[in-house]
């Protein structure tokens, strides 16, 4: 086992007594240099548990550990992590310089050493220029750049990020976002990194722990979460989702994917189809998912393939796609095609939908009754 | 990959985990921190405000006997004179009756300042509040005496009707009730504006704009719109000019020259003249309850008017 | 924009009769300053109207009068310790009402603010009575611990305020870079909040300075500030060196509110 840079055992915050907790024995693993995403809707205790690990709130119970050593008693000062605000929270009184240089100062690095470093991290987020510079007089990625650096400059055991992009607007959300990703590679700072925008999690995490109601309802790769949502929340969260009840039938051999099998599956009352799973689903009642542009849609049936035949309800034209509501029985699927895609359909139409079974996804689990 | 892991996985101390108890600790480190930053506070306060008035409520029961000796004891004698003596009943009565002119002439002449100030759109805005309010930070003592210049006998207003013929003598205008009243609701607009600027909050133009474009007249619009948004702000200017001229002593010391008696005076010739300590500690003892009762009445109303 | 705005305002009679009564208001309200700035220029021997002449002498004669200059000096005196003293309990009381939760916090505050709700007039009589068994009637101690519980509350108030629209996570990414408590105060809560503290001091030291009624009750024998005097000297005399004295007072304070104006505005301090 490779030894984890940083370990939140059963971490657990109650904010006051008679009230659920917003943090609810928490459990994670981030390996060295891993830029780890904690993504989830507002109010699921995303800020909650990075000011826990920072110090700046105690937990109710459970622990924190980095580099296998446990600094849950440690003081919010003695714990040398690194944080960028949402607010930037940049020093108003202090230049540019002078804020990148506080946590050097705190440090007693000598003052030669100090100008040096200084210099260094304000290249590295490019505004070497700007150090005499007042932070007000600074944009907000600007301010933004300003607080990665005087965040990184104290070379972090950890760097904590709480939702940095979202004062800043799309275009500029974008560049930054990049940027951060390869500051982040290069200096190979262990990250936490907090966001409600699926998007960027995507984009830059190379885990996603996707929270919700004060739990990890999953931890994984990018491609996993996407791919292989461990629950309804998880997949509706993270893109679009298509749900179909089905009954899984007979295992029909083993998948593509490692340890996964291919099975065929009943929309009841609609005919059978294919899709993959994990081993040992035969017979039970289950979701299964398919994301909208592997949704295939035609006007005409085809002769080969097994297809559900729908009633177009709803057309929203986008410029590249062209997303379609289609009722099938009682559901409404959706899907997506390409406006290059031959003759377009109307709302009223009759359209064929049917998929590639590897790109239908059996949940391993129902949806529970109330989401969290 | 990783994966999530229930069990824990770093063999170490398992301290911290302990319900709760990181929490209690933090709370108790915390309780400390900020008791020692109220603590020199409330010791000034202590020193300063508490034991002062304890000490007076506490002489209010002693005895006073000629040429300032107090009679340590404890008795209610010292409060039945000034409760059942007319002259008493006169000087709190004549007190009120001050404290409401004041207050009712003092919201009369700051109601159309506070309303131009809080409509104004002028860049002077600033500017004319810190005019309004500049005279809040000039001493009680120099307003006063500005105004013994205007209401004396060879004063502004004297010499001015005499030289345009329209008196005879002058009149008489201070060392009595009115110029006295005059210079307190002076001495009071400052406060009366800026309470009612604060409570002015739901006033807007946007408002009384919209009920003009409805067809209301501008009569109309002040009585439906503007005065009853103002109403709140008008309160508390009221009581803050009540409650401050029932106390206030240099006005009606100086412009009143020695015959407008009312409570303040009152305690202070007490003291400074006939040096009978426990007598002018009841008078305050007075004074104190009623104006605790005024502001408990008046916050159980605002409390009313909100909930 | 509001719509009505597109539209060029009928000619309306009630606006300019309305703007001519706050005018009149506003004279009825500076009328004292005034008379107080014309009257120390005029030569008449006693007040009265109208001026016959213009003179500085009673500006001359200001050095001259010791009482005055003494007065000025015990005021100055204990307004400059008022302001250090109540600055120094006040500031980390405001602190912890506005950062920490408890549960008797808005008891204490109301604790705090309570001196601004009590007549003068009654502390006054407290402090004598008290300070006389302990001697400090007539003395710089008496005079200042009985203006720190009239200037408390607004160092509190300006300093609350200051707090509460400061950001807090700028104190948070000073105590992760490493800063303990003491130094995230002197290096970022106070550099954020000086606006407020500062004004706060200002307002302390005019209160302080222009108190009468404490002063004249605790020390009006011994060590009269400069308001006692003043009042002692209206209440016997009829010239305008008082006039004189008023002028320089008022522009005293006249360039303290600008001050307090340009450093954050004068009613958020006062309110
Ligand atoms: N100081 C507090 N006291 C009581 N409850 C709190 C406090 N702070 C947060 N909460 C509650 O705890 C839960 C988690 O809050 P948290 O701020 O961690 O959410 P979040 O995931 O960061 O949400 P967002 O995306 O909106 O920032 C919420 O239900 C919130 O209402
Ligand atoms: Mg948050």
């Amino acid at each position: 086992m490779t030894e984890s840079k940083l370990s939140i055992v059963d971490l657990t915050k109650k904010y006051a007594a008679g009230l659920a907790p917003a943090v609810d024995r928490l459990n994670m693993e981030v390996e060295e240099g891993h830029l780890v995403a904690l993504l989830g809707p507002s109010g699921c205790g995303k800020t909650t548990t990075l000011r826990m690990v920072a110090g700046l709130m105690d937990p109710t119970a459970g622990s924190i550990m980095v580099d296998g050593r446990e600094i849950t008693q440690e003081p919010v000062n003695k714990r040398g992590m690194g944080m960028v605000f949402q607010s930037y929270a940049l020093f108003p009184h202090m230049n540019v310089e002078q804020n990148v240089a506080f946590g050097l100062q705190m440090r007693q690095v000598p003052k030669a050493e100090q100008k040096a470093r200084v210099a260094e991290a304000l290249d590295m987020v490019q505004l070497g220029h700007l150090g005499k510079r007042a932070t007000k007089a600074l944009s907000g990625g600007q301010q933004q750049r300003i607080a990665l650096a005087r965040a990184l400059v104290v070379e972090p055991t950890l760097l904590l990020l709480d939702e940095p992009l979202s004062n800043l607007d799309a275009k500029l959300r974008d560049t930054m976002r990049t940027e951060i990703r390869s500051i982040q590679q290069r200096t190979r700072a262990t990250t936490l990194f907090v966001t409600h925008d699926q998007d960027e999690a995507l984009d830059m995490a190379d885990r996603i722990a996707v929270m919700n109601g004060g739990l990890i309802e999953q931890f994984g790769s990018p491609i996993d979460v996407y791919e292989r949502p461990r629950t309804h929340f998880v997949a509706n969260f993270i893109g679009q989702a298509n749900f179909l009840t089905i009954t899984v039938g007979e295992d029909v051999g083993p998948a593509s994917a490692a340890g996964e099998r291919n099975y065929k599956i009943e929309v009841p009352g609609l005919g059978h189809f294919g899709a993959v799973g994990a081993s040992g689903l035969t017979g039970r009642s289950l979701p299964v998912l398919i994301r909208p542009h592997r949704l295939r849609a035609s006007l005409q049936p085809s002769a080969s393939v097994q297809e559900l035949k729908g009633t177009v309800e709803q057309v929203s034209y986008t410029g590249d796609t062209l997303s379609i509501a289609v009722r099938v029985g009682d559901e409404v699927l959706q899907s997506q095609l390409h406006t290059t895609s031959g003759s377009l359909p109307h709302t009223g139409d009759t359209a064929f939908l049917s998929w590639d079974p590897e790109h239908a996804y059996i949940l391993p689990e129902h949806a529970k009754a109330v989401a969290a | 990959m990783t994966t999530i892991t229930t069990e824990n996985p770093v063999p170490g101390t398992r301290e911290g985990l302990e319900s709760g108890v990181l929490e209690a600790a933090a709370n108790k480190r915390r309780k400390r921190t900020y008791l020692a930053l109220l603590i020199p506070g409330i010791l000034g306060l202590l020193v300063s405000f508490v034991f002062p008035l304890l000490y007076m409520v506490r002489m209010s029961f002693n005895e006073g006997a000629p040429d300032g000796v107090v009679i340590d004891t404890f008795t209610f004698q010292t409060y039945i004179k000034p409760l059942t003596d007319p002259y008493y009943w006169r000087v709190t009565l004549d007190t009120f009756r001050m404290g409401l002119t004041v207050g009712v002439l003092c919201l009369v002449v700051s109601y159309p300042i506070a309303l131009f100030l809080v409509r104004s759109t002028s860049k002077y805005k600033g500017l004319l509040l810190a005019i309004a309010i500049a005279p809040l930070l000039t001493s009680a003592v120099v307003r006063t005496y500005g105004w013994m210049v205007i209401l004396g006998t060879n004063g502004l207003v004297n010499t001015s009707l005499e030289s345009m013929g329209l008196i005879g003598s002058p009149l008489k205008l201070t060392n009595n009730m009115t110029g006295v009243t005059i210079g307190l609701v002076e001495i009071f607009m400052p406060y009366a504006i800026l309470a009612m600027i604060s409570g002015f909050g739901r006033l807007s133009p946007q408002l009384e704009e919209a009920a003009g474009s409805l067809g209301a007249s501008k009569f109309k619009v002040f009585m439906r719109v503007t005065l009853p948004l103002s109403l709140p702000g008008v309160f508390t200017a009221f009581l803050l000019v009540f409650v401050m001229a029932i106390s206030t002593f240099i006005t009606p010391r100086l412009l009143g020259g020695g015959s407008v008696q009312v409570l303040a005076t009152e305690i202070y010739d007490q003291t400074t003249g006939l040096l009978n300590w426990p007598f002018a500690a009841a008078l305050s003892v007075i004074l104190l309850v009623l104006f605790g009762t005024i502001i408990a009445i008046y916050q159980r109303i605002v409390q009313k008017i909100g909930g | 924009m509001s719509e009505a705005r597109l539209f060029k305002p009928r000619f309306n009679p009630a606006k300019p009769i309305f703007n001519i009564v706050v005018f009149l208001l506003y004279l009825f309200l500076l009328a004292p300053l005034i008379i107080v700035f014309v009257v120390s220029f005029a030569s008449n021997q006693y007040l009265s109207f109208p001026p016959e002449g213009f003179t500085l002498k009673w500006y001359q004669a200001l050095p001259s009068e010791t009482i005055f200059v003494e007065g000025m000096k015990v005021s100055l005196i204990v307004a400059v310790f008022v302001t250090v003293v109540v600055l120094a309990i006040g500031v980390p009381a405001a602190l912890a009402l506005q950062r920490f939760e408890f549960k008797s916090k808005a008891a204490m505050e109301a604790f705090f603010l309570s001196p601004l709700l009590t007549p003068s007039i009654v502390l006054a009589l407290g402090m004598v009575l008290l300070f006389g068994p302990l001697n400090l009637n007539n003395t710089y101690t008496g005079i200042i611990i009985g203006h720190v519980a009239i200037t408390i509350p607004f160092v509190i108030r300006t300093t609350i305020m200051s707090l509460a629209t400061a950001d807090t996570s700028c104190e948070d990414a000073a105590r992760i870079l490493g800063a303990g408590p003491w130094t995230v105060f002197r290096r970022v809560t106070l550099p954020i909040i000086r606006p407020g503290v500062i004004a706060g001091g200002v307002i302390a030291f005019i209160v302080s300075f222009d108190e009468a009624v404490i002063s004249l009750f605790v020390a009006e024998s011994g060590l009269p500030t400069l308001p006692v005097q003043v009042l002692r000297y209206v209440e016997n005399s009829a010239d305008a060196a008082v006039a004189a004295l008023s002028v320089i007072l008022i522009l005293i304070s006249l360039a303290v509110v600008v001050v307090v104006e340009r450093v954050m505005g004068l009613r958020k301090a006062l309110n």
